[in-house]
């Protein structure tokens, strides 16, 4: 039976995961994902879902025995966040290169020094080369709804590449939106059970991947299933709008765009209060944009380059940092990268805010809205890269 | 028949290609003839990398390998899988080397014994990081050389088993390739129990423990009846001494090797008594619960 | 094949065997084996590491060196 309840993100993830019908869990607790699994191990131990939930000792374990349990053949679930995701860093790069289509959330939460619980985007986007797909969530629906389509895309066999939910710590994680719940048969419907064609560890049907000797080619092969991936997303996403009337737009959402020559770029959780600024902007007549980056891997080039031509100045709100880099923050460098030989490109800035999950206000966001426009107007930004929290823009938590 | 397809036949029905890249007169292969026939086939074997590797990759049953600091714990998702699937059935056997075991892994088959896991989990231990090029691990015993040890290891080998038995599976032992019908005998028990084993076997490394290849069998059985090697089992926490309690003197045990060739002989001295010690206190203790 | 690689190739004086088996037991490469015919040595994978020698009982595996 579907319902709507509030919901948190954790909760919602856990639902998703049962939903998804996930054999095996391997699950080591971090805040912000700690209530996540607990509310597995609550769902299991009252037989509402069936599945062999293992309680590693750390999160390096967590991954390796998913990695077991995927190449035995069975659907795997796991989470974490931060700290963990850096302990699992060895074990987090086979699945992509193995081909193990693994399911996870990673829980944002930003990386010590200086140690914080609270969220910013270091701990997925520091994968991004790994070969893992990366989805990022807005609120609970969004979340319960990608990580079951998260299987759907991992588990095509033009893909066959693990996909990491991401969604900010607190934010998302702990804060309670209204959430549909769908109804287990037509999320059957929509997920098939999981069986890989080059893997299984059972006797009687023993497969295994053939060990590529060439590295080159190896790397090569996944980089290709990641350009596959771009194409199965759409699909997929198209799929469960037909049958559960939502749609993400797959992997970016231009929003309020309409004759903007500025758009914003946000991910995540600051996404929702982005949507509200520009609401208020445009109500007061100012022509701002903003696109809601979904998809951070594999990162929509073919679409981005296709759309850029309409804009005259892209503000990249960067959650994250990454020291000495070309200039300044993740997504603004993979934009940039992207954008830079097609005819007509927009001038790009880089915006750090949000990092170690201070709010990212409505203050911080009109400041970043307004430099764009001004941009858009006079040809180049202010700043290529601002760390928009050492303006004095009203108090921030 | 030819004889070499006579050969091949063998090799299909111990679950075993002959051939493998191992040093001449390693143990690895010799161990896996005798777990595979003592298991049987209906098993999926795990393993972990350097030595043990270069046997794996012959075994001709399902399996799969990561790394040496992956001990247990792909295993521990294999057992999960497994029991998703309904197939309990399975016997799933995870071997790592005494590098993993003893040094990277410890807390991962810490942790496998405490969730008791239900897998047998060997300890293939030729007493040194061997495939890399002889480097010490928390499992070299005292005295021997290696390239990072050259004038021989300060501190005592770590005693695995016992620290496994203190977490109280249902089952650990001690097993040699010297002795395979003690170490078939242990494997099939465990096979029949539920739960997490641990089998601690040792094999012989001509090239790391330096000596002749040809005398890889003569030397292993040097170290069991010395009792530097002791052979026992704790089921159910209940020690049960398999050893003889005869001892030959440990010096015919060092002389057999190049490794030892540089202990003193107040080295040799305190090594008897360490391993007097523990003869004595293993023989009291047989048949009792141990102090867990 | 394995020629390239050995030194010493084990044979065996069939009427000296006593058929114990133990050379099969320890064979690390389980090249050898104990068959209707008596001592089959599987020269393709031998590597002539002389364990099979040095644990017959009554000395009828000999070591030789590999020809080439």
């Amino acid at each position: 039976m579907s319902f709507t309840r509030m919901m948190e993100g954790n909760e919602a993830a856990a639902w998703s995961a049962k939903l998804s019908r996930a054999e095996v869990i391997p699950a080591y607790p971090i805040t912000p994902q700690t209530e996540l699994i607990s509310s597995l191990a609550s769902m299991i131990a009252d037989g509402k879902m069936k599945a062999e939930y293992i309680k590693v000792e750390g999160e390096h374990t967590a991954m390796a025995a998913a990695i077991g349990a995927s190449v035995t053949g069975a659907r795997v679930f796991t989470a974490s966040s931060s700290q963990g995701i850096l302990f699992m860093e060895e074990p987090f790069w086979m699945p992509p290169g193995m081909r193990l289509p693994i399911g996870m959330c990673i829980v944002n939460r930003s990386i010590a020094p200086l140690g914080t619980l609270r969220p910013d985007h270091m701990d997925s986007m520091l994968q991004r080369d790994t070969g893992w797909i990366q989805l990022y969530c807005e609120d609970s629906q969004e979340v319960l709804d990608t990580i079951i389509m998260g299987y759907r895309i991992g588990e095509d066999k033009r893909v066959y590449l693990p996909v990491a939910t991401c969604y900010d710590g607190y934010f998302v994680s702990a804060t309670a939106t209204p959430t549909n719940v769908p109804d287990q048969s037509e999320v059957d419907d929509f997920l098939p059970p999981y069986k890989h064609e080059w893997y299984s560890l059972l006797p009687e049907d023993f497969r295994m991947h053939g060990r590529e000797t060439n590295m080159a080619k190896a790397r090569y092969e996944v980089q290709q299933a990641q350009e596959t991936a771009k194409a199965v997303i759409e699909e997929v996403e198209k799929d469960w709008k037909k049958r559960f009337g939502r749609y993400y737009d797959g992997m970016i959402e231009e929003y309020q765009c309409k004759d903007a020559d500025a758009v914003l770029m946000t991910m995540g959780s600051m996404t929702g209060t982005a949507r509200d600024v520009v609401d208020e902007m445009r109500a007061n007549g100012k022509k701002i944009g903003l696109i809601k980056l979904r998809c951070f891997r594999p990162f929509p080039r073919e679409e981005l380059r296709r759309i850029a031509k309409k804009y005259k100045a892209i503000g990249v709100a960067d959650r994250n940092t990454s020291f000495g880099s070309a200039g300044g923050g993740i997504v603004a460098t993979d934009l940039a990268r992207a954008l830079y030989d097609i005819d007509e490109r927009p001038v790009i800035a880089d915006f750090h805010v949000g990092l170690g999950g201070t709010d990212v206000t409505m203050n911080q966001i009109e400041y970043m809205a307004k430099q764009t426009l001004r941009a858009a107007k006079a040809g180049k930004f202010k700043k290529a890269v601002d760390w928009v929290e050492f303006h004095d823009l009203g108090p921030v938590m | 028949m030819s004889t070499d397809k006579r050969f091949d036949e063998y090799y299909d029905r111990v679950h075993l290609q002959g051939g493998t890249t191992c040093c001449p007169g390693c143990g690895g292969p010799l161990l896996w003839r005798m777990i595979l026939d003592a298991v049987g086939s209906n098993t999926v074997v795990y393993g972990d990398g350097p030595c043990a590797m270069c046997a794996i990759r012959n075994i001709k049953l399902p399996n799969f390998s990561i790394h040496f600091s992956f001990a247990a714990d792909g295993a521990t998702g294999i057992v999960a899988g497994l029991r998703a699937k309904g197939r309990e059935d399975i016997t799933v056997v995870s071997s790592a080397g005494d590098g993993s075991i003893g040094d990277i892994s410890l807390g991962k088959v810490s942790a496998a014994a405490e969730r008791n896991e239900n897998m047998i989990q060997i300890c293939v231990d030729n007493e040194a990081y061997m495939n890399t090029g002889i480097q010490k691990s928390g499992l070299t015993p005292f005295g021997a050389w290696t390239t990072t040890t050259p004038r021989g290891k300060e501190a005592m080998k770590k005693d695995i088993p016992m620290i496994i038995a203190a977490h109280k599976p249902p089952y650990v032992a001690t097993a040699s390739v010297a002795y395979p019908n003690d170490l078939k005998a242990k494997l099939r028990k465990a096979k029949e129990i539920k739960g997490f084993k641990y089998i601690h076997t040792v094999i012989p490394c001509p090239t790391g423990w330096r000596f002749d290849p040809a005398k890889a069998i003569e030397v292993t059985k040097l170290g069991v009846d010395t009792w530097v090697w002791p052979l026992y089992e704790i089921e159910a926490n209940i020690l049960k001494v398999n050893s003889r309690s005869e001892q030959k003197p440990v010096r015919e045990y060092l002389d057999a090797q190049g490794r030892f060739r540089g202990m003193s002989p107040e080295q040799i001295d305190f090594l008897q008594g360490e391993t007097d010690t523990r003869r004595k206190n293993l023989l009291d203790a047989n048949g009792k619960r141990l102090f867990l | 094949m394995s020629s390239i690689v050995r030194s010493f190739r084990p044979t065996v004086d069939q009427k000296k065997c006593v058929k114990c088996g133990l050379c099969q037991t320890y064979c690390p490469e389980g090249t050898v084996i104990l068959t209707d015919e008596g001592i089959l040595f599987d020269y393709r994978f031998c590597k002539g590491c002389g364990v099979c020698a040095n644990e017959c009982r009554v000395k009828a595996i000999e070591m030789v060196r590999e020809e080439g």
